[in-house]
């Protein structure tokens, strides 16, 4: 029984939710609402499961004075005057987050907020680093990869078709210059063939695409994001439909279980 | 006195509103009567105040007024109504000079529930015949039937990464995403997170999961708990490990990165919903040296896990990684099944290409039969 309630659970509200879609006859137009309903009020609940998670976690380590321990105590003493803080300065103004409140005029807008800006601002130089491993232009796939990222880039900001001719030509020289050291350091005769008709074919269609792209720029970029952009997108999307009915039957008929023990 | 009469009877102004149509608002569950209508093409509409839309609930009462809309308006649904019941309308237009005028009165129209939304019935044949596809290849898997799907390089270097991890001495770390449990993206994680527990109680390596959501910890919890058990390694099982980190996304990802540099996993699955914070845990993962194999359903966050992971497992392959690592074959039925209902869909989409390039080829509109049987899903 310990298994099959829960799995007759699962069947019942998958099954219910799908009926739900189709029929909007009561009692199933009220069927999906409900059941959202029924699944915030056990998340809110699931929230001291999660405080006793951490607090437990973090309490274990600085116990047993474990590595990082001081880590491990700064989180709870955050947790502490964040949860202290918070409904003092509620009970006092009316409302957390009222004008007058300390904690959203110091903690909130002088801690939180500055520290999610912090993390989000990481993000520029991690997308620096991972671009720079992305386009180096080590495969047909990287080069192509390279191209369309500059015309793309180009294309977004303002000065982009200015600045068209030298970027794309110091693009190219760079891509010549790393082919060019692929071909020193290949021993196999096939690649290193390979590699040199990759920087012919660069090098033959560079002029075309740069007189072509002067001036076509932004419906070249336009083109790229409507046409092949979206077509991928649209194809790993369907892919993403079906291997969520997929998933979801699995889950309703009971063959995936592993969410259960 | 006929004079008089004459005049009244001239002055009077015609209706402005022209094709007043009541009917009831199609695929709904009831109480709801959808209104359109038209201006005459000499109405003056700078002349009109505003217009009321009058309702009469039984015959012989006096109209009760439901809305006072703007002139520019063409199009009023009345909602709390009783199904079952007739209602009649009529819209009053009401002039700057404080005149008004009553268009005519629609028949009556009732109010119903319908127990099929016609706009779904493309959706409801997809499922009907992906449904006909799963019973059909769950049939052939309990013949005992072998089912074959592709090799997937990501999920084929699970053991691998596994293994990698147990010789360098360091834990696991398998990251679920900023979802919930009610995302398939991380349904689809927590089966992944099952094999992996299960191939880490078999090398008897550590797996550190942090959560994002006390339910998804919750369901972790168990899901660890069992690929543990069915190793036969319960022994080994940490509830510790699986803990909750906190419900904010960037909160997450310092704590995700604090992990990865205090505890430098030897491999980290990055497996479930992402949003910006995947590139920030995934460049972290990679300046330690970590072997990363990422899936996400989200796909603005595809690239970034391409560029900065070793294996990323993209759109469906996410989804088909439970089956594929299980090789249980009810699993696999569903696959193919999935697997069929793709190269149907592949059809379906050349077939449209070709149907839509005749239909604007011709200005034929019927050609466009595919594309308005599929658009009613928007409805």
């Amino acid at each position: 029984m310990k298994r099959e309630i829960p799995l007759l659970i699962s069947f019942l509200a998958g099954t219910l939710i799908v009926i739900s879609l189709f029929v909007p006859h009561p009692p199933f137009n009220k069927m999906e609402e409900t059941l959202n309903s029924w699944y915030i009020i056990v998340s809110g609940f699931t929230f001291i499961l999660g405080i006793d998670s951490l607090l437990l976690y973090n309490w274990d380590k600085i116990r047993r004075k474990g590595k990082d321990w001081p880590f491990a105590l700064t989180v709870i003493l955050s947790f502490v005057v964040t949860l202290v803080w918070g409904i003092v300065s509620g009970v006092r103004t009316g409302h957390i987050f009222s004008t007058n409140s300390t904690f959203r005029n110091y903690f909130y807008l002088y801690i939180y907020v500055p520290l999610q800006a912090t993390m989000f601002a990481i993000l520029s130089f991690f997308i620096a680093s991972a671009a720079y491993r992305a386009f180096r232009a080590r495969s047909l796939n990287a080069t192509l990869l390279l191209i369309t990222a500059s015309i793309i880039m180009l294309g977004r900001v303002p000065l982009g078709n200015a600045a068209l001719i030298p970027v794309l030509w110091i693009a190219v020289l760079l891509v010549a210059w790393v082919l060019l050291l692929e071909i020193k350091a290949t021993t196999s005769a096939s690649t290193r063939v390979g590699y040199l008709l990759m920087l012919i074919l660069m090098v033959v269609i560079a002029v075309p695409l740069t007189k072509f792209l002067y001036g076509n720029l932004s419906a070249a970029t336009d083109w790229i994001m409507d046409i092949p952009q979206m077509a991928a997108k649209r194809g790993i999307m369907l892919g993403l439909a079906l291997g969520g009915i997929a998933v979801s039957l699995r889950i309703i008929l009971g063959i995936e279980r592993s969410y259960m023990s | 006195m006929i004079s008089f009469v004459l005049m009244v009877i001239f002055s009077v102004r015609p209706s402005p509103i022209v094709d007043l149509k009541v009917m009831d608002n199609p695929n709904d569950e009831g109480g709801q009567i959808i209104l359109k209508w038209d201006y005459r093409k000499d109405a003056d509409l700078s002349q009109i105040s505003y217009i009321q839309i009058m309702r009469i609930d039984r015959p012989g009462t006096a109209p009760v007024v439901v809305e006072e809309l703007k002139p520019t308006a063409r199009r009023y649904m009345d909602t709390d109504l009783k199904n079952g019941h007739p209602y009649r309308y009529f819209i009053r237009v009401w002039f700057k000079d404080g005149d008004y005028i009553d268009s005519a009165i629609s028949p009556p129209v009732v109010p119903r529930a319908q127990w099929l939304h016609k706009g779904r019935i493309a959706a409801l044949i997809i499922l009907l015949l992906y449904g006909a596809l799963l019973i059909y290849y769950l049939k052939k898997a309990r013949r005992g039937e072998r089912l074959t799907i592709r090799p997937i390089a990501g999920l084929q270097a699970v053991d691998d990464a596994v293994g990698r991890a147990t010789e360098m001495g360091r834990p696991l770390l398998f990251v679920l995403g900023l979802g919930t449990v009610s995302d398939i993206a991380t349904l689809a994680g927590l089966a992944i997170l099952k094999r992996v527990a299960m191939k880490a109680a078999e090398y008897e390596s550590d797996i550190i999961v942090p959560c994002f959501d006390p339910v998804v910890m919750a369901a972790a919890q168990e899901t660890v708990k069992q690929g543990y058990l069915e190793a036969g390694r319960p022994d080994l099982y940490n509830e510790k490990n699986v803990y909750f980190l906190t419900n904010d996304q960037f909160g997450y990802a310092a704590g995700i990165d604090g992990i990865i540099m205090r505890q430098k996993p030897g491999a980290i699955f990055l497996q479930g919903a992402f949003y910006a914070e995947s590139l920030i845990i995934a460049e972290t993962g990679h300046s330690i040296g970590a072997i990363q194999i990422a899936g996400t359903s989200s796909v603005t966050q595809l690239p970034f896990l391409i560029a900065a992971t070793d294996y990323t497992l993209i759109g469906e392959e996410m989804y088909a990684a439970s089956a594929y690592l299980s090789r249980d074959p009810n699993s696999l039925a569903t696959i193919k099944a999935e697997d069929w209902m793709k190269i149907i869909f592949i059809g379906l989409i050349l077939v449209g290409a070709v149907l839509e390039t005749v239909a604007g080829v011709t200005g034929n509109k019927s050609w466009s039969l595919i594309k308005t049987f599929f658009a009613g899903g928007a409805q």
